[in-house]
């Protein structure tokens, strides 16, 4: 193999290993990966362990890039992924690619009232009409708190 | 030849010392300030992205619904678009979106008959700003960041010193001092 052969492989093995994914935080654990349905089937039983999940980056915090959806496996689902201000900024480009996650699942549980402005601000996003004397229990919303995520091209 | 014993005169090093370290954090400074003055206003303008969305009519057409593919081109010709699709999503069963590779999305609302095309355009020097304000390159930045914040602190109180005489600020021009002080005391009791 000549200089110039072994000149291009090299640069290429660099081009593809960059391409591949963008990291935040530490490496993503595989081993642990789950479907988001099968989570958000039981979000209780997965608050305490760690849990890895993969899909489609749907939507990207547009200020400061300190949450992403992930879309689920199943239609119309998704999962939030959301980290303090700062510790990762995920790109707004992110959109539409697939991203890896591992962390930690957190419960919110929402009071009636917050209760109704979330399911109103979802109707709204929706196109929606929306009656807030039709919710009478408070509900809790799941979020992924990530500790690694890697997003591919 | 004669040996000349030089002394240190420490007013002029202080402002020498003052002066150039006011040099090198000169660039700091403004990056530090522009990114501020962007981060303090996120609520009312995007420092990162420049987001435009374009409505367009999609009532007269007839929506191939039960295939993505077809579904697709479908968007893609009746928005005059040909960029390349990374993924389509259905968001509800009413809202069906596609992804760009160059960042931009398209968004097909069943509901009301519109499409919404959206451009998303960076900005990159205030990205590159924000990146440096807010530390998200973390490690060897909090290193850097510690000590442009103890240069800061140099110059601060170097500048005590800098000026004998009337102009001093040990006379009436302690005010300014006084007042810079007070300011943000007078912020936190209140």
């Amino acid at each position: 193999m000549n200089f110039c052969k072994l000149l291009i492989l090299i640069i290429a093995t660099i081009g593809l290993s960059t391409a591949k994914a963008e990291q935040f935080g530490k490496p993503v654990d595989s081993a642990s990966l789950l479907k988001i349905s099968t989570i958000m089937a039981a979000p209780d039983t997965f608050l305490e362990q760690q849990v890895t999940i993969e899909g489609t980056v749907v939507g990207v915090c547009a200020k400061r890039g300190c949450w992403m959806t992930i879309a689920s496996d199943k239609r119309f689902q998704n999962l939030k992924i959301k980290v303090n201000d700062g510790d990762m900024v995920f790109p707004m480009t992110a959109k539409g690619s697939k991203a890896i996650a591992t962390g930690q699942l957190n419960k919110i549980q929402l009071n009636l009232t917050r209760t109704k402005a979330l399911l109103a601000h979802r109707a709204q996003q929706a196109g929606n009409v929306f009656d807030e004397n039709t919710v009478t229990e408070p509900m809790a919303i799941y979020q992924l708190v990530p500790t690694g995520v890697e997003i591919f091209e | 030849m004669s040996k000349t014993k030089r002394k240190i005169n420490g007013y002029q090093l202080n402002r020498s010392l003052h002066r150039d370290v006011g040099y090198f954090c000169i660039g700091l400074v403004i990056i530090f300030a522009v990114s501020g003055i962007a981060v303090n206003h996120k609520d009312d303008w995007n420092p990162n992205y420049r987001i435009e969305q374009v409505l367009i009519s999609a009532s007269a057409k007839k929506w191939s619904l039960d295939d993505d593919t077809k579904l697709t081109h479908q968007l893609l010709a009746v928005s005059e678009t040909n960029e390349k699709v990374k993924a389509s999503y259905w968001a509800s069963p009413t809202q069906f979106k596609l992804f760009f590779k160059n960042g931009n999305n398209l968004l097909l609302n069943l509901k009301d008959h519109q499409i919404v095309y959206e451009k998303i355009t960076p900005r990159h020097v205030f990205q590159a700003f924000n990146r440096l304000h807010l530390n998200e390159t973390k490690a060897s930045w909090v290193i850097f960041s510690d000590i442009f914040a103890a240069l800061l602190i140099f110059l601060a109180l170097s500048g005590l010193f800098m000026i004998r005489g009337k102009h001093s600020p040990w006379g009436i021009r302690s005010l300014w001092i006084l007042s810079g002080i007070a300011l943000p005391a007078v912020y936190i009791l209140m």
